[in-house]
């Protein structure tokens, strides 16, 4: 163990050595992890838990002459803020005798006293300098990180065309905001943790108090604080800490790069969970059908929305079982194809030298590769190999009696369905080469009998309690208005029972569909019933994380639950 | 508990239990009661609906699980020999439709019949299913509910052009005996009273759901009705050579069509139904199994399958034979768990002085209460006959 974390698990004074007494009052010990008066010896502790060469020590004087010092990590601290508002103000006067005096003098809001040297060298790692005054016991951390970030565009996944057009991007504190000004609410809360052991990520859950379940807001976070891991890159290995299968085929949480999606998830009783450095945030309960929902959806009329889904719906479906199933009928069942098409895949497979399992399994292997090399080559050869995909593979293979005419196009049409749902598109690759292996080799029934592994090991699973079926398995017909089909936004007045949310309600409109006169109604800013009052969460203050958010929960438009809705809720979740 | 919904049991009742009689039962029930095929089937319907809502009428007035219910009134020994019998009834339950799957599989689902190989992946799928909880088997029935509907519309509607109900006529020509002969021998294909027993306690049937699960079970017999009359409509006197009736039902619409046989689709689709059809026996034989000797279900799920599979490789060549001893020796067997137990349930868990089967337990507290119900059995009234 280093001196860090000697120091860290040495703050507070639990473990302090005796030889400590030994020093003069005015040092500080890295082992005591306290600051003396000494300015010297601070900075010598700071620099003993810090030897890393960009650690570096602007050395200045007040304007009494007394030494001060800011200690920061070069590359991600302000120099020049902290020169501007924090240098400045103590070179202009004589230099402050108590650290609230000194506060004061700084000239922007976030400053806060260390706690301890490793608290101190823990803000300096995060860009937060250190500031320092010979003679004045303790420090000042100021809060002058520099942040090098892109601008917020739309995301490449996620492109719409109609609705908002921002996307996150990888600094956690400018998704929250941007979370923020979409729910200007106090009951939109924050939870930070500090995930990785080395990589000190910020991770933030986000959730609408009232709306959301604590109980399982506390479970992610319970779950994210037991995690021990080196690091964080991505919101991708949260997404495999909150697993509860980890070794599942299927993703267990969504997935989501625009604030505008991730708010619409939240208002239905989700929570978020944002990682720092990642611009994909992570939504929890996960259910299998939120893919095959886009936002755009919610935006163009109900039946254009439903139609696109049951598109998206064939089209998995196609791009699953359309290959197994060629391989099944030319293998097993020739009478799965009708006669004017069997005659012109028996003239296309005549000459072919592969057996119709394999023929499939190689093209589909070709596509994989097309698709991998696509992703990962250089914009300036992607002209080339589409012409090499298209022409060497589409064509010249065809002539050359390698594969038939009808594999390509029944690959082609099953790569490009996968699209469609492009957050499945992983998963259906996969699952899409078992079909093929179980067709080639048990044939029709191979099929069916995968499907129905795989659909019992769906319904079997769950993500935070919710089924990753619902509201199909188990059925909920309330929550059907927002499935497969779409409903108009009058018939969404609540919220999906399948997420087991307190607060149901979220839209209340007048016989004529227009909007009701706020006047009595339960909104914010009106006053609430008793038992909405009840209802309300309280803040919590819990050891070992950070809350930001309003005083009183409470969400919008809330109902109380009452006897019927309970017994509705639970009937809804499956037990 | 495995929670099931009393949704979940209407489902099974009406889209999955009469999968079950669409392979070779319209073949066989031709064959012994030619075209009056519909009497004995409403027959057996009828019977075994009443038996069907008595088991509801148990789950609904106890609330408890039926080895919970014979533990109360006869202790626990006879709780464990009745749920031993019943692991034993399901896995014989389970032979003949799995037998008749094999069959339509290998001839319906290929070209030239393969080797049996291909049809024992299904244990697996199976050993699978059955390790699950009961929750994943009534889930599997919310999938399959949709499924069924669409696929056994399209399959009849299909069928419809080529038929001619007339062939249905004269109804009771064949003498009565035939006719309850013919009942009696197709109770094999009824096991639907046992399985709502078992599920007794694991679903919270409540007042109006009676009704519902009334209601499925008509729209699984009519369901049944309908596809055979259309059966011996389309073929007539050749339906008892129809061994795979549902495959055959609408070939005659679509083989010519330049679309080909797409009804295949729709079979194929049904076959997924089969699949769920075939896992509810072997699931409620572990779930029997279970109850008799505790332990882990993936260990009884494991037990079950291998006895299913030595037993469908054993009657692989012997499908007719399999078939008579089933049908016409062993179907008192069927009757006595299908009719006479959920009868014998209700007779001997009521209350001699009126005041019916032991209180549900209610709240939280309520494995509290079955915990000191069992131990003071003499507390708890026995029902005509108990000791």
């Amino acid at each position: 163990m280093n001196d860090f974390e000697n120091a860290k698990r040495g703050r507070g004074g639990c473990h302090a050595d005796p030889n400590s007494s030994e020093q003069g009052a005015n040092a500080p010990s890295s082992k005591q992890n306290n600051f003396g008066a000494d300015l010297a010896e601070n900075v010598r502790a700071l620099k003993e838990l810090l030897p890393a060469e960009d650690i570096l020590v602007y050395e200045f004087a007040a304007g009494d002459g007394t030494a001060c010092a800011a200690v920061y990590a070069d590359g991600i601290t302000d120099k020049q803020l902290l020169g501007e508002l924090a240098a400045r103000p103590l070179a202009e006067g004589d230099a402050p005798e108590t650290l609230e005096a000194c506060r004061k003098r700084m000239l922007f809001p976030e400053v806060k006293e260390a706690e301890d040297v490793a608290g101190a060298a823990e803000e300096i790692l995060a860009g937060n300098p250190a500031l320092l005054i010979d003679g004045m016991r303790g420090a000042l951390v100021l809060g002058t990180k520099k942040v090098s970030l892109r601008a917020v565009a739309e995301p490449q996944t996620a492109i719409a065309i109609k609705g908002p057009r921002e996307g996150f991007i990888e600094d956690v504190k400018t998704n929250m905001g941007l979370i923020r000004r979409r729910l200007k609410t106090p009951a939109l809360r924050f939870v930070t943790l500090t995930v990785g052991r080395y990589s000190k990520t910020s991770v933030a859950l986000a959730y609408l108090s009232g709306v959301a379940s604590e109980a399982r807001v506390k479970e992610i976070e319970a779950r994210l604080a037991a995690a021990d891991i080196d690091g964080v890159p991505d919101s991708s290995y949260i997404a495999r800490i909150l697993a509860r299968r980890p070794h599942s085929l299927f993703k267990q949480a969504g997935t989501t790069e625009k604030p505008d999606i991730l708010c619409a998830k939240m208002l239905e009783g989700r929570i978020a969970v944002l990682a720092d450095g990642s611009p994909i945030a992570l939504t929890l309960p996960y259910m299998l059908a939120e893919d095959f929902q886009s936002a755009q959806d919610y935006f163009v009329s109900p039946y254009r929305a439903t139609v696109s889904r049951v598109l998206r719906l064939l089209a998995v479906l196609a791009s699953l079982l359309l290959p197994a199933l060629y391989v099944a009928a030319q293998l097993f069942r020739l009478r799965l194809i009708p006669f004017g098409l069997l005659l012109i895949v028996s003239g296309g497979i005549r000459a072919i030298p592969l057996s119709p399992g394999l023929e499939m399994f190689f093209l589909l292997a070709v596509l994989e590769v097309l698709v991998e090399a696509s992703v990962r080559m250089p914009k300036y050869v992607a002209l080339a190999l589409s012409v090499i995909g298209a022409l060497v593979l589409g064509d010249t293979a065809v002539k050359a009696g390698l594969v038939s005419s009808p594999a390509i196009i029944i690959v082609a049409i099953a790569g490009i369905s996968a699209y469609t749902v492009p957050d499945l598109t992983g998963t259906l690759s996969l699952v899409r080469i078992l079909f093929v292996v179980a067709a080639g080799s048990i044939g029709p029934y191979g099929v069916v009998l995968l499907a129905a592994l795989l659909l019992w090991y769906l319904v079997s699973a769950d993500s935070y309690g919710v089924p990753l079926l619902a509201p199909f398995a188990p059925l909920v017909s309330h929550d059907l208005r927002d499935a497969l089909i779409k409903a108009d936004l009058s018939s969404l007045a609540e919220r999906p029972r399948t997420l087991r949310g307190k607060n149901r309600r979220r839209l209340r409109l007048c016989a004529g569909g227009s909007l009701p006169p706020r006047q009595g109604e339960q909104g914010e800013g009106s006053p609430r019933r008793p038992a909405e009052e009840e209802g309300a969460p309280t803040p919590q203050k819990t050891a070992g994380r950070k809350e930001a958010g309003g005083e009183k929960g409470g969400a919008g438009a809330g109902e109380p639950s009452s006897p019927q809705t309970d017994k509705k809720n639970e009937e809804a979740r499956d037990g | 508990m495995d929670k099931v919904y009393v949704r979940q049991v209407c489902f099974l009742l009406a889209a999955v239990l009469p999968v079950a009689r669409l392979i070779v039962y319209p073949a066989t029930l031709a064959y012994r009661a030619g075209n009056d095929l519909l009497l004995p089937a409403a027959a057996s319907l009828v019977c075994e609906g009443a038996a069907v809502l008595l088991a509801a009428w148990i789950s609904r007035r106890s609330g408890r699980t039926l080895f919970e219910l014979v533990q109360l009134r006869l202790g626990k020994g006879a709780a464990k020999v009745l749920s031993f019998l019943l692991a034993l009834f399901f896995a014989l339950a389970a032979v003949l439709p799995l037998l008749e799957q094999r069959g339509f599989v290998l001839q319906i689902l290929y070209e030239n019949v393969p080797s049996f190989l291909s049809f024992t992946p299904l244990f697996a799928v199976l050993l699978f299913a059955a390790a699950q909880g009961l929750r994943s088997l009534g889930r599997m029935a919310d999938l399959a509910m949709p499924v069924f509907a669409v696929c056994f519309t399209a399959l009849l509607l299909l069928g419809l052009p080529g038929a001619d109900f007339a062939a249905l006529l004269p109804v009771g020509g064949h003498g009565a005996g035939t006719l309850a002969r013919a009942a009696l021998h197709s109770l094999p294909w009824y096991t639907a009273a046992p399985g709502v027993l078992c599920l007794c306690g694991h679903f919270r049937c409540e007042k109006g759901d009676m009704k519902k699960v009334l209601l499925a079970y008509a729209v699984g017999g009519a369901a049944t009705l309908l596809f055979l009359a259309l059966f011996y409509a389309v073929f007539a006197d050749i339906a008892l050579l129809q061994q795979n009736a549902v495959a055959h039902l609408s070939k005659y619409a679509t083989a010519l069509t330049p679309l080909g046989r797409v009804d295949l689709l729709f079979v194929i689709a049904l076959t997924l139904v089969m699949v769920v059809a075939a896992a509810l026996p072997v699931r409620l034989c572990a779930l029997c199994l279970q109850e008799t000797f505790g332990g882990p279900p993936a260990l009884h799920a494991g037990i079950v399958c291998a006895l299913l599979l030595g037993l469908t490789v054993l009657l692989n060549p012997a499908f007719r034979e399999a078939q008579a001893l089933l049908t016409e020796k062993l179907w008192p067997v069927f009757a006595l768990f299908g009719y006479a137990l959920p009868l014998l349930c209700a007779l001997f868990l009521w209350d001699k002085k009126g005041r019916g089967l032991p209180a549900p337990p209610r709240g939280a507290g309520a494995g509290r209460q079955l915990a000191r119900a069992k131990q003071r059995p003499a507390r708890v009234r026995l029902g005509k006959g108990g000791r």
